[in-house]
């Protein structure tokens, strides 16, 4: 095991180098770690937000107060002066997001019966005004109601009623399809950063690696000796084997470690898998470019070239819904995009029939499609590069 | 018979590298191929090894066929080639184990073998050197512990002294002999003709993938018709004095380009007296003679009508 074991030394050699990458990479899943434990607690909770509003009244009447009240409960109230351009300002620079007027007499016609109306101007396309909305229109039709079912009502006891009827409220509980306690979110998105750091390892050392082991001279020295080429070939694509193997194995046992309570699940086993059928392609990516480059100062930069461009178009830092459907397009094309597309529907998978899974196996076949195609294109780069 | 090799040609294209090369070495002899660059030795020692493939003839080693398949054969043989081949990762200790592992798959056996290649080319105060750290003559030795360590029947050196110290040459020669003196059988390439005329027992001379002569050094020598060259150290002498010293007996040439006169005479005896006599006679001023016997460079220039060095 001669040769194996001279590549073993020399993928050590290349440690140092591979090491920055793997360290970045643990850095920032560290940080993520946190950051995702902290959404997983949002996610199960809920808090009623209020959003800024003004509410300039011309009449100051019980109707009116309790209805500042009861507005209170879904708006902040910012004082601002009945200026119109100061008002103007206020909604320009998002201070508030909805300016409400109840006009002088509004009162008044209202407890006759008549059809009134507030004057409201508000930022447009805001989600939060809506809510307020509904709770003005809950409010005065509720009001309304008793106006004309109780006649000559006063306005101390109908503000009564409505304190006691809008009191009451539904109770809402928050239940989802999928069991809320383990999140994958932290695992889809260290998995497809992998992607980055599992291809930038393996093109660093077995470009350095093949660099070595097919120099001319070496080559022809150790052709003089009694070792086949066979059992060299073998030996050596046996040192590639474990290389990849472990480079994953390593970058996959930090996901376990840092994300334990979330691991211990099927969807694991399936990020596990897909990671493992992409290091096979990512070893047939690096086995190209080893056969390509001819400089050890190359190495470094054509690995950037490479992991960035692939990682990039193919939704690694970018969600893939971010990205426009040309650059899905072009990704389509590349296996990186049908390793992140796999990890983000196994992050979904909540059932594990054929049907489920199914597409996650179409990725990982699709991947396995390409890890053939660069091994064949390899091959024969390196066959001219013999015959040359 | 160790090496057998009949008829070899090979062709790079129009360019015929070898050109039917039939040579044998014996058992325990140092064999020197001499010529100068581009004659043919790489290639024709790249065919023995059957590292490039030829287009006529025929080569056994240790009484079989030589074929990249003959790993029975290649266990027996160690080669230091041209362009020094080790590796830049591993140490000088690290370099010459693996070489040796190629051979010797016994731990322990290997262990000693190595300690004693490593002794044996001096390099044990830079065992734990890279290659990088070492200079060029350092780098040499260890291509050839590389080569030697696991103690081959057979070894081949292909010109293993280039760009070496004259330091490194020395001790890199006389390892040679001594290794020679163990039992081994070496093949030695080289365009340094003092090198070859220093340790080969036998030598062919080689010119454009031809074999133009094959014999001892002596043979050799004997082959061409000059004999000794004397220099004399004289400021002047005279046309009429050339033009008599040219017509002594066995005298080839006479040349004058002050301080120097330098007499070629053919194969024959006392010419040194005649030309001591001429001089005593004439009371030609001079300050020092000295005869010096034809090269091997004399040999290749009469046999091929070019210097060895062009």
């Amino acid at each position: 095991m001669q040769v194996f074991r001279l590549c073993l030394k020399i993928l050590k050699k290349q440690i140092p180098s591979m090491l920055i990458y793997i360290i970045i990479f643990l850095a920032i899943a560290l940080i993520m770690s946190s950051a995702t434990a902290n959404e997983q607690q949002q996610d199960n909770s809920f808090t009623r937000a209020k959003s800024n509003m003004a509410l300039i009244s011309e009449e100051n009447t019980p109707l009116i107060d309790g209805f500042k009240q009861e507005l209170g409960k879904v708006a902040n109230f910012v004082e601002l002066p009945d200026d119109h351009e100061a008002l103007q300002d206020a909604l320009y620079f998002r201070s508030v997001s909805y300016i409400l007027r109840v006009p002088e007499g509004f009162t008044e016609s209202f407890m006759q019966g008549e059809n009134v109306q507030l004057e409201k101007t508000i930022v447009p396309n805001s989600i939060s005004n809506t809510y307020i909305d509904l709770c003005i229109d809950q409010y005065f039709n509720t009001a309304r109601l008793y106006v004309q079912q109780m006649e000559n009502i006063s306005q101390e006891s109908l503000v009564q009623y409505l304190k006691s009827d809008l009191a009451v409220g539904a109770s809402v509980e928050l239940k989802t399809v999928s069991d809320q306690s383990v999140n994958h979110n932290y695992a889809n998105y260290y998995f497809n950063y992998l992607s980055y750091s599992l291809l930038s390892v393996l093109i660093l050392g077995m470009a350095a690696l093949m660099l070595v082991f097919y120099d001319s001279e070496l080559k022809r020295r150790n052709a003089c000796s009694p070792l086949s080429s066979k059992s060299v070939n073998l030996q050596f694509i046996l040192a590639i084997l474990v290389f990849t193997v472990l480079s994953c194995l390593i970058m996959v046992t930090f996901c376990i470690l840092f994300n334990f309570k979330n691991s211990l699940n099927l969807n694991t086993v399936y990020f596990i898998i897909n990671s493992f059928v992409f290091a096979v392609c990512g070893a047939g990516i690096s086995f190209l470019i080893g056969n390509l480059v001819k400089s050890h100062n190359a190495i470094p930069a054509i690995s950037n070239v490479v992991t960035l461009g692939l990682c990039f178009i193919s939704g690694v830092f970018v969600p893939l819904e971010l990205l426009g459907n040309t650059a899905i397009k072009i990704a389509s094309f590349t296996p990186t995009y049908w390793f992140v597309k796999a990890n983000n529907q196994i992050a979904e998978l909540t059932q594990f029939g054929f049907a489920d899974v199914e597409p996650i196996f179409s990725s990982m076949l699709i991947q396995i499609g390409f890890a053939l195609a660069f091994f064949a294109a390899a091959l024969v780069v390196n066959k001219k590069r013999r015959f040359d | 018979m160790i090496i057998e090799v009949n008829n070899l040609v090979k062709r790079y294209g129009d360019l015929t590298a070898v050109d039917h090369l039939s040579l044998a070495v014996n058992d325990g002899e140092v064999f020197g191929l001499l010529g100068p660059n581009g004659s043919g030795k790489t290639t024709t020692i790249n065919c023995i090894l059957s590292l490039l493939e030829y287009d006529q003839g025929e080569i056994e080693i240790f009484g079989q066929p030589m074929t990249p398949e003959s790993y029975n054969i290649k266990r027996d043989i160690g080669i230091v080639m041209q362009n020094v081949a080790v590796y830049n990762e591993l140490t000088v200790y690290e370099n010459i184990d693996y070489f040796c592992g190629l051979y010797i798959p016994n731990n322990k056996l290997r262990k000693k073998l190595v300690l004693e290649a490593i002794d044996f080319v001096g390099l044990d105060e830079y065992s734990k050197f890279y290659p990088k750290k070492l200079s060029g003559g350092l780098l040499r030795r260890l291509n050839i512990a590389c080569g030697i360590a696991h103690k081959p029947k057979l070894i081949i050196l292909d010109e293993p002294t280039v760009a070496v110290d004259p330091q490194s040459r020395n001790k890199i020669l006389e390892g040679i002999l001594e290794l020679n003196r163990q039992g081994a059988t070496i093949i030695y390439t080289s365009h340094y003709m003092e090198e070859v005329e220093h340790i080969c027992s036998r030598i062919m001379i080689l010119d454009k993938g031809k074999a133009i002569a094959t014999g001892t050094n002596g043979e050799l020598k004997a082959m061409i018709n000059m004999g000794e060259k004397i220099t004399v150290q004289s400021n002047y002498m005279s046309a009429e004095q050339l033009a008599k010293i040219s017509q002594l007996p066995n005298i080839v040439s006479a040349e004058h380009n002050s301080p120097l006169l330098v007499i070629k005479s053919s194969r024959g005896t006392n010419n040194l007296e005649t030309v001591l006599d001429f001089i005593k006679k004439e009371r030609i001023q001079h300050s020092k003679i000295y005869s010096e016997l034809p090269t091997l460079n004399d040999v290749f220039l009469e046999l091929t009508g070019k210097e060895l060095r062009d």
